[in-house]
Formats: C-alpha cells, sequence, structure tokens
C-alpha cells in the first residue's frame, strides 16, 4: 500500500462511493491482502452507524421538544386547540 | 399564508450560501412544517379513526426521513405533499391492519434502526465519554454541515483544522467502537 495512503481517508471515501470506479477496484484489491485494512473497514462503518443512530435520536428529541412547545405555549394555542378538536381532546 | 412564507424564509436560511443547521434553525423549521402539515396529517388520522398519539408518532417520524432527504438534497423545496404523504403511509402500515398490503408508493419509509443493547451501551459512552466528537461527527455525517461552518459552531480556526480534528475524531471513535465491541462480545459470551 502506498505510503501517502491514508487508510481512514480512503475507507472513508470508499464507503461514500466517492471513489472512481477504478480506484475502487484497486482499494477491493487492498482489502483483500491486507486484514487490517478490512479490520478498519468494518469498524468504521459500524461507527457510521453509530453516529447515523446518535443522529437520529438527537433529532427525534428536539422534534419532540417543538411538539411539547407547540402543545403548551399560549401562543401556539389557536394551533394546538385545532388539532385537539380534532380528536375531540 | 404566513406559515408558507415562513417555510420559504427558513429554507432561504438553508440555502447553499448559508447552510445553517444549528439546533435553534432547526427548531424554527419544525415549527413552520408542523403549522404547515400536521393539520392534514391530523385530520386523515382522525377521520380514519386513529388516536392524537399515532398522528404524533408518524408525523414525528416522517419529519426524521424528510430531514435526511432535505439534507442530503434529495428533495424539492417545501415539499409538504412529500411530508405528509409520508405520515399517511407510516399510519396505513403501522395502525391499519387491514391495509397491510397497501403499496407504499416510492416512499422510503424504513426509519427504525436495530441497536442492540451492546450498542446502546456503546453508544452512551461514546457521548459521555467523548461528547464533542460525537457531536462534531455527527455534524458532518448526520446533518451534513458544511465543513466552513462546523469550523464556527466548534470554534475552530478554519476548514482545515477541523477537518484535522474530524479525521483524529473518527480514527479515535473507530479504536474505542473497535474495543469495546471486542470486550462487550467477550462479556456476552
Amino acid at each position: 500500500m502506498p505510503t501517502s495512503w491514508n487508510d481512514t481517508l480512503q475507507i472513508d471515501r470508499y464507503l461514500a462511493n466517492k471513489m472512481k470506479p477504478g480506484d475502487a477496484l484497486i482499494f477491493e484489491a487492498w482489502l483483500l491482502l491486507q486484514p487490517e485494512l478490512a479490520d478498519k473497514l468494518q469498524w468504521q462503518q459500524k461507527t457510521y452507524t453509530l453516529i447515523q443512530g446518535y443522529g437520529r435520536r438527537q433529532l427525534k428529541q428536539e422534534i419532540d421538544a417543538v411538539h411539547r412547545q407547540l402543545f403548551t405555549e399560549p401562543k401556539h394555542q389557536r394551533f394546538s386547540h385545532k388539532i385537539k378538536a380534532l380528536f375531540n381532546l | 399564508m404566513i406559515i408558507a412564507t415562513a417555510v420559504t424564509h427558513i429554507y432561504k436560511q438553508y440555502g447553499m450560501s448559508n447552510l445553517n443547521h444549528s439546533v435553534a434553525q432547526r427548531q424554527e423549521l419544525f415549527i413552520a412544517l408542523y403549522k404547515t402539515a400536521f393539520p392534514s396529517v391530523a385530520k386523515y388520522v382522525s377521520r380514519l379513526g386513529g388516536s392524537a398519539d399515532e398522528a404524533k408518532d408518524v408525523f414525528q417520524d416522517a419529519l426524521v426521513i424528510y430531514y435526511e432527504k432535505m439534507v442530503a438534497k434529495l428533495l424539492p423545496e417545501k415539499d409538504i405533499a412529500y411530508l405528509v404523504g409520508i405520515s399517511k403511509n407510516l399510519w396505513l402500515q403501522r395502525y391499519r391492519e387491514t391495509n397491510k398490503q397497501t403499496p407504499l408508493d416510492n416512499f422510503d419509509i424504513s426509519i427504525t434502526v436495530e441497536e442492540t443493547p451492546a450498542d446502546k451501551r456503546l453508544l452512551r459512552l461514546l457521548t459521555t465519554a467523548g461528547k464533542k466528537c460525537m457531536d462534531l461527527l455527527k455534524s458532518f455525517y448526520y446533518d451534513k454541515l458544511p465543513v466552513t461552518e462546523l469550523a464556527d459552531n466548534f470554534g475552530y480556526s478554519g476548514s482545515r483544522s477541523v477537518t484535522v480534528q474530524k479525521h483524529k475524531c473518527l480514527e479515535k471513535v473507530r479504536e474505542t467502537v473497535k474495543q469495546k465491541s471486542l470486550t462487550y462480545a467477550d462479556f456476552m459470551e
């Protein structure tokens, strides 16, 4: 593997489909030849999944806070009444 | 009409020149989307005999899908019809037994991420021990903020230093994920 090659960055580009097809093929060959690289790829992929999960969790909390705000603050009363009326609440 | 204007205003803020996804701006966006789209969703759910909680549940998940498509630039501006459409489909799929076979058109409604107890534990560790790194990585990979803005939000001198830091964080988190996953796996056996 070329010394200038940064594993983390290359894995990042490969997983994001940002490599040219030729480069991706070469990268896949390296994955077969170098178990450490394949190992790093596996954990980096898992890291992205966890970041995605973290992002969604944070976003859901933000959305839920907006919901509470809309249904409790007096300035949004017209809106909340309109919704509640639909469900006879 | 006022709400439509608010949505336009927010989309302008999300435009190419000034992509700012700070918490406050997301909040403003979600309030506008709630006011524009939620009444239609609630009306639909109530007409079909669903509850207020069900309407809330599907609408909030639809907002997550909408947001992810928006930051990935896969949505035309102000696609309220899309947001309402996903909500309705989610409700039919989840709460209407008889409609289990309803084709879901082109809506991609995969929202649930399966998290194992070990994953939850790992995420808890990562967000307590290295919150700044996780927040930086989340802003880049999930919220898809441009690096110039990450530099502003996280107090780095410029794009170069924030890129270096992001890289370090990714390597650090990847190593933690590896070590802890292996430890937890041992523990489970």
